[in-house]
């Protein structure tokens, strides 16, 4: 006798899903169908040998598709995007800060920024030029003192050297003068010996003269008393 | 975490892009599928092709995963697909009509299955060939309808409701061929032998 469920009594057999009560018919049905009992038993032998199958392990192959790499890939460029363009970006910062004359102040009152010539830069520049006038007057009159006080030590030791000059060269001056002395008056002995000789020869002279003035004077006398 | 959250969370952060996250969910399921294609093509150059069809086709079509089914359901429909297409191409029933054939002796199927295995042990990889040489010459004795409801109801654990939507066949249809290929892989498995 032909069983028109076997099929379907060998796929329920299989199939996971049935409630306790079909379960409970189905064994009903197998344990009165011969047919369907014998094609269970040679289903189930089947699938045994099937289930000898040994897992083969997989070749290495690539798992990600190119696809989901380029994604990957394209993912990436973040991080490389800013390490291209961070170090570009940060000299661009940097030459506009020059550019504008930026100023960045950190103190008490937090982090100031200025841009351009700021007054505290005028400020200081005052100030460098008041304080190098001031250095310039302090050592113009430092400089004036040092003067002053250079000048009385050499005004001082000057004196010490004349003094000691004159101490150590006193006696030999005297002498020396004395020397001079002598030599002026023997000298002026000797002048007036020159000057007693040289008043008789003049002397003697003008007595010569007067005599041959006597003797013209005569001569004068005799040719006019001729002439008469 | 259960199963499905976990396929769920490496399903939205390969979505956002991780790479990481994809592959981690291709190695959970690598496994199933390549075995499922060696299963279906009978070498490991058409499995491994097939089992990248397949899971290039889950990679395009994630988006379209809405969580409604389980993840494993989903993906072997793909899987079921790819192979039926595969087949369709002429790839899948050459090696089929070599292996399929009463000419081709154990030792064939042996020496075809011997790629995929020789990176084991000795005494296992003997085993291992020697019992999925007679799985393949089992399998090679049923149409291709009939090898891919066995496929996915044995192995794969499929509903009979899941294969009649991949197979677009009834359900009841399903159960039947699942039936005539059991009792047809028992009628071989006696004239070999095996049992």
């Amino acid at each position: 006798m032909s069983c028109n469920e076997t099929a379907h009594i060998v796929a329920a057999r299989f199939d996971d899903s049935l409630s306790p009560r079909q379960r409970r018919l189905l064994d009903e049905h197998v344990a009165a169908c011969a047919e369907c009992r014998d094609a269970l038993a040679d289903t189930q032998a089947s699938a045994a040998q099937l289930r000898q199958w040994q897992e083969v392990p997989v070749p290495q192959w690539q798992r990600v598709p190119e696809g989901l790499r380029e994604k990957q890939r394209a993912s990436r460029p973040r991080f490389s995007f800013w390490t291209q363009w961070l170090p570009l970006a940060t000299a661009c910062m940097l030459a506009l800060a020059v550019v504008l004359n930026v100023q960045v102040q950190i103190g008490g009152n937090g982090v100031q920024m200025a841009f351009g010539g700021s007054t505290q830069a005028q400020d200081i520049s005052a100030q460098l030029a008041q304080f190098e006038q001031e250095q310039r007057t302090a050592q113009q009159q430092a400089m004036q003192q040092l003067a002053v006080q250079l000048e009385e030590r050499q005004t001082t030791a000057n004196l010490r050297l004349m003094e000691t000059m004159v101490e150590q060269f006193g006696e030999s001056t005297t002498r020396s003068m004395e020397q001079v002395l002598a030599y002026f008056e023997a000298q002026r002995q000797e002048d007036l010996q020159l000057l007693e000789s040289s008043y008789q020869r003049l002397a003697d002279s003008d007595f010569q003269t007067i005599r041959s003035v006597q003797q013209l004077a005569n001569y004068v006398q005799y040719q006019g008393g001729q002439l008469q | 975490m259960s199963l499905t959250d976990q396929d769920e969370a490496l399903i939205s952060a390969a979505l956002e892009g991780s790479a990481r996250a994809w592959e981690r969910l291709v190695r959970r399921y690598e496994g199933r599928v390549y075995n499922f294609a060696l299963r279906m093509t009978g070498n490991e150059t058409e499995a491994l092709d097939l089992m990248q069809e397949v899971f290039l086709g889950v990679y395009r079509n994630l988006q379209r995963f809405r969580g409604d089914s389980q993840f494993t359901t989903w993906l072997f429909r793909i899987a079921h697909n790819k192979a039926v297409d595969m087949n369709r191409r002429k790839y899948l029933l050459t090696p089929l009509a070599s292996l399929g054939g009463a000419e081709q002796t154990e030792d064939e199927v042996l020496e075809q299955l011997h790629d995929e295995t020789q990176e084991q042990n000795p005494l296992t990889l003997l085993d291992t060939e020697q019992r999925n040489a007679g799985v393949m010459k089992l399998l090679n004795r049923l149409s291709w309808d009939q090898r891919l409801v066995v496929e996915l109801k044995v192995f794969q654990s499929c509903t009979f409701e899941e294969i009649a939507e991949m197979q677009d066949i009834s359900a009841n249809t399903a159960k039947t061929r699942f039936y005539t290929a059991m009792k047809l892989l028992k009628t071989q498995m006696e004239q070999t032998h095996v049992v």
